[in-house]
C-alpha cells in the first residue's frame, strides 16, 4: 500500500516535470522570438561612421563600427555618426537631410531606418536625427534626451565616449514603446527594487505590529453623538495675499526640430545646440 | 464573610454557567435564576479584623488567597468561593459584564486564532501546549468624561487660477473660531495592577449592552479581583485615551481649510460619572520553546490579544513573496506603460 502510494506520487511527480519542463521550453522560444527578430547582418549599411573631421583613431572607428554593427542588429536601425569640419555656411539641418537623400542609408533598406548623430567640429553644433523607424522611436524628446547626455563628454573632447553613449542610449531608448518617457522612473529596476523591498517590508513589519491583536475601538466608539457638537463657530475673513507666476512656457527652443528632405523623407531632430 | 453557593436540592458546589446565564449545579443539572437572589453588599458592613482569614466552609480548610482576590476556588476541596467583604460598601461593583464564553469554547477559540496567525512558528499554530486558561473579573472603571473645548485658529484657503500668461495663487486666511461639546460615555479603565494595560485596551471594545446589575453569584467558579487604583487615579489615564478622540474631532470641524494654524486650545475635561464594573477575560498561558507567553480574550466578543512568538523564516518568507510579487507587477505595469519588461 505504501509502496503504491509512493509510485503513484513519482507518476504525478513526473507528469509536474514534463509539464514546468515545457512551459519553460515556451518561455525560452517566446522570449527568443521577441529578442532575436532579426538575427542577419545589415544588407544595405557597411558602414556606420563617417569621421570627416578626424577625431576617432582607427581602432576606436573600429570598436564603434562593430557596436552599431551589434546594436543595429537588434533594433533594425542604422546607428550612423557623422562628423565634418565646417558645412560652408549650410544649416546642419538641411546638411544632414541632404547626407540622407545622397547616401541613402538605413539598416533594412536604403532610405531604410536610420539614426543619424551629426558634429561639427568648425560651429561646435551637435544634431541627432531619427528616420523611418528611428523618427517614430526615436522622437524629438528622446533625441533631446541623447543630446544632453552626450553633450558634456563632447564639449571635454571625449568623442569616442560619447559616440559609443549615443549608440548605447539609441538602442536602449528604442525598446520602449514610442511616446512613453524613457527615462521614466517607474521604468527604472533599481527604483522597481526599492519599491518592493520597501512594499515587503511595510506590510511584514505591520502583520508583526498587528500580530498581538489590533485596537478596534475608534474615536466614535464612546461618543455620545447626541450630546457631542459644535456649540458655536465664527469664520472670520481677514486678508487675502496673491502671488503670481509665469506660466512655463512650452520651450520651443530655436532651430532644430525635425523637417523632411528634399528627397521627401520625414525625420525627427534633437533641437540641436553647441559643445 | 464568604460566600459558597450550595444547591438546595443536593448539596453540590453551584457554579455560573455562561451558556444559560443561571447558577447551576453540576451534579444534578439544577438551574437558578440569578436576577432572584437579593443583593445587599452595597449596604453590608463588614468589621476590618474579621478579613484577616477565612475559612472554606465546605472543608474547613484556610483559605490561601492574595489580597485583591474576591472570587476563587478553594486550594483544598475546590469549592467555589467569593469573598463577600472584599465586594462591599466602597469595593462592591456597580455592573458586571458575565461571560457568555465558556472554557471549552475559550479553548477551541484561543486554538483557532493560533492557526490563523501568518507569522507564527508552525510548532506554536498547533496550540497544543495550553498551560492554563483561568476565566477572571477584571476590575474596571467606566468613566463618563465631559469636555469642553474652545479653539482660535489661523486657516487658510488656497486658489489657483490663470490669467493670461500668469499662474495666481490666491491665499485667503481666516480667523476660525470653534466651541465645542463632547460627551464620552463608559471608558474602560483597568483598574487592576497585575493586568497589563497595553493587552487590556486592545481588549474593547466589551458589549455594553450585556451589562447587568452586580450579583455575586455571577463570580462563583471564576477568578475575580477588586480594584488596586481609585477612579480619581486613574482619571488622567481615561484623559488620555479621549485625547486623541478629541484632536480629530476639532481637526474635523475645520475641515473646509486647506492650513490650519491652533493659537489657543483649551480642552477641559471632566469626569461625569464613572462606576466599578467587572468585565470577562479569559486568561490563557501557553508554553513556548521554554518561555511563557500571555493571552487574554475578551469573555464576551472572543477576541485574542496578545504577543505571539514570530517566527523568523515566516517573517522572510512573506517578506520574500511580497517584494518578489511586487516587483513583477511593478515590471508588468512599466511593460504595458510601453517600458519593455527587462
Amino acid at each position: 500500500m505504501h509502496v503504491l502510494f509512493d509510485g503513484r506520487w513519482f507518476l504525478v511527480r513526473g507528469r509536474f516535470l514534463k509539464r514546468s519542463l515545457l512551459f519553460l521550453l515556451t518561455t525560452y522560444l517566446l522570449v527568443s522570438s521577441f529578442t532575436l527578430k532579426t538575427n542577419a547582418e545589415s544588407i544595405n549599411q557597411k558602414r556606420y561612421v563617417y569621421d570627416e573631421a578626424h577625431l576617432l583613431t582607427d581602432n576606436e572607428v573600429a570598436k564603434l563600427e562593430a557596436l552599431a554593427n551589434e546594436k543595429g542588429k537588434d533594433t533594425n536601425t542604422a546607428f550612423l555618426i557623422l562628423t565634418v569640419n565646417g558645412i560652408d555656411g549650410k544649416g546642419y539641418i538641411e546638411y544632414v537631410e541632404n547626407f540622407y537623400d545622397e547616401n541613402a542609408p538605413g539598416y533594412d533598406k536604403p532610405h531604410g531606418n536610420t539614426a543619424i548623430l551629426f558634429i561639427d567640429m568648425k560651429e561646435r553644433d551637435v544634431y541627432l536625427a531619427g528616420f523611418q523607424k528611428a523618427e517614430e522611436y526615436l522622437d524629438n524628446n528622446r533625441l533631446d534626451l541623447i543630446q544632453d547626455k552626450i553633450t558634456p563628454d563632447l564639449s571635454n573632447g571625449k568623442y569616442f565616449k560619447a559616440f559609443s553613449k549615443y549608440i548605447e542610449l539609441s538602442h536602449e531608448y528604442m525598446g520602449y514603446k514610442p511616446g512613453v518617457n524613457p527615462e521614466n522612473i517607474l521604468f527604472k529596476w533599481w527604483f522597481q527594487l526599492i519599491v518592493s523591498i520597501a512594499v515587503g517590508a511595510i506590510i511584514v513589519t505591520l502583520m508583526a505590529y498587528q500580530s498581538g491583536g489590533r485596537v478596534t475601538v475608534n474615536a466614535r466608539t464612546y461618543m455620545d453623538s447626541n450630546k457631542s457638537k459644535v456649540l458655536n463657530k465664527r469664520d472670520v475673513f481677514i486678508r487675502q495675499t496673491v502671488t503670481k507666476q509665469r506660466k512655463p512656457s512650452n520651450n520651443n527652443k530655436s532651430g532644430g526640430g525635425g523637417g523632411v528632405t528634399r528627397g521627401g523623407y520625414s525625420h525627427s531632430g534633437s533641437s540641436g545646440g553647441k559643445f | 464573610m464568604l460566600f459558597q453557593y450550595k444547591c438546595p436540592d443536593c448539596g453540590n458546589d453551584m457554579k455560573f454557567d455562561s451558556e444559560s446565564g443561571t447558577l447551576s449545579c453540576d451534579a444534578c443539572g439544577k438551574h437558578e435564576n440569578i436576577d432572584n437572589y437579593p443583593e445587599e453588599l452595597k449596604t453590608a458592613r463588614f468589621t476590618e479584623d474579621e478579613a484577616n482569614e477565612y475559612h472554606c466552609e465546605s472543608c474547613g480548610a484556610v483559605l490561601i488567597t492574595e489580597a485583591e482576590t474576591t472570587a476563587t476556588n478553594c486550594s483544598f476541596c475546590g469549592s467555589v468561593v467569593v469573598i463577600a467583604d472584599r465586594l462591599s460598601g466602597n469595593l462592591a461593583p456597580a455592573k458586571v459584564i458575565p461571560f457568555t464564553i465558556s472554557k471549552e469554547e475559550a479553548t477551541q477559540a484561543f486554538k483557532k486564532w493560533c492557526r490563523k496567525g501568518l507569522l507564527t512558528p508552525k510548532g506554536f499554530m498547533s496550540a497544543d501546549r495550553i498551560k492554563g486558561i483561568t476565566g477572571m473579573y477584571v476590575p474596571y472603571w467606566l468613566f463618563d468624561l465631559n469636555s469642553k473645548v474652545q479653539v482660535d485658529a489661523e486657516c487658510t484657503k488656497v486658489r489657483t487660477y490663470t490669467r493670461g500668461e500668469y499662474i495666481y495663487t490666491e491665499t485667503k486666511y481666516y480667523n476660525a473660531f470653534r466651541d465645542i461639546n463632547l460627551d464620552y460615555v463608559k471608558i474602560p479603565v483597568d483598574a487592576s495592577e497585575k493586568m497589563n494595560d497595553e493587552l487590556m485596551d486592545k481588549l474593547e471594545p466589551f458589549p455594553y449592552e450585556q451589562l447587568k446589575d452586580f450579583k455575586t453569584p455571577y463570580l462563583a467558579g471564576y477568578i475575580a479581583e477588586k480594584y488596586n487604583y481609585t477612579d480619581s487615579d486613574l482619571l488622567p489615564r481615561a484623559k488620555d485615551k479621549i485625547k486623541e478622540y478629541i484632536e480629530s474631532y476639532i481637526h474635523s470641524t475645520l475641515s473646509g481649510y486647506h492650513s490650519i494654524h491652533y493659537k489657543n486650545k483649551r480642552i477641559n475635561t471632566s469626569s461625569v460619572n464613572s462606576s466599578y464594573v467587572l468585565l470577562p477575560v479569559w486568561m490563557i498561558s501557553y508554553d513556548f520553546n521554554h518561555s511563557e507567553h500571555i493571552f487574554a480574550m475578551n469573555g464576551q466578543t472572543g477576541k485574542v490579544v496578545g504577543k505571539p512568538p514570530i517566527s523568523t523564516s515566516k517573517v522572510s518568507m512573506w517578506f520574500g513573496g511580497i517584494t518578489a510579487g511586487t516587483f513583477l507587477a511593478l515590471k508588468c505595469m512599466s511593460f504595458l506603460m510601453g517600458g519593455g519588461f527587462w
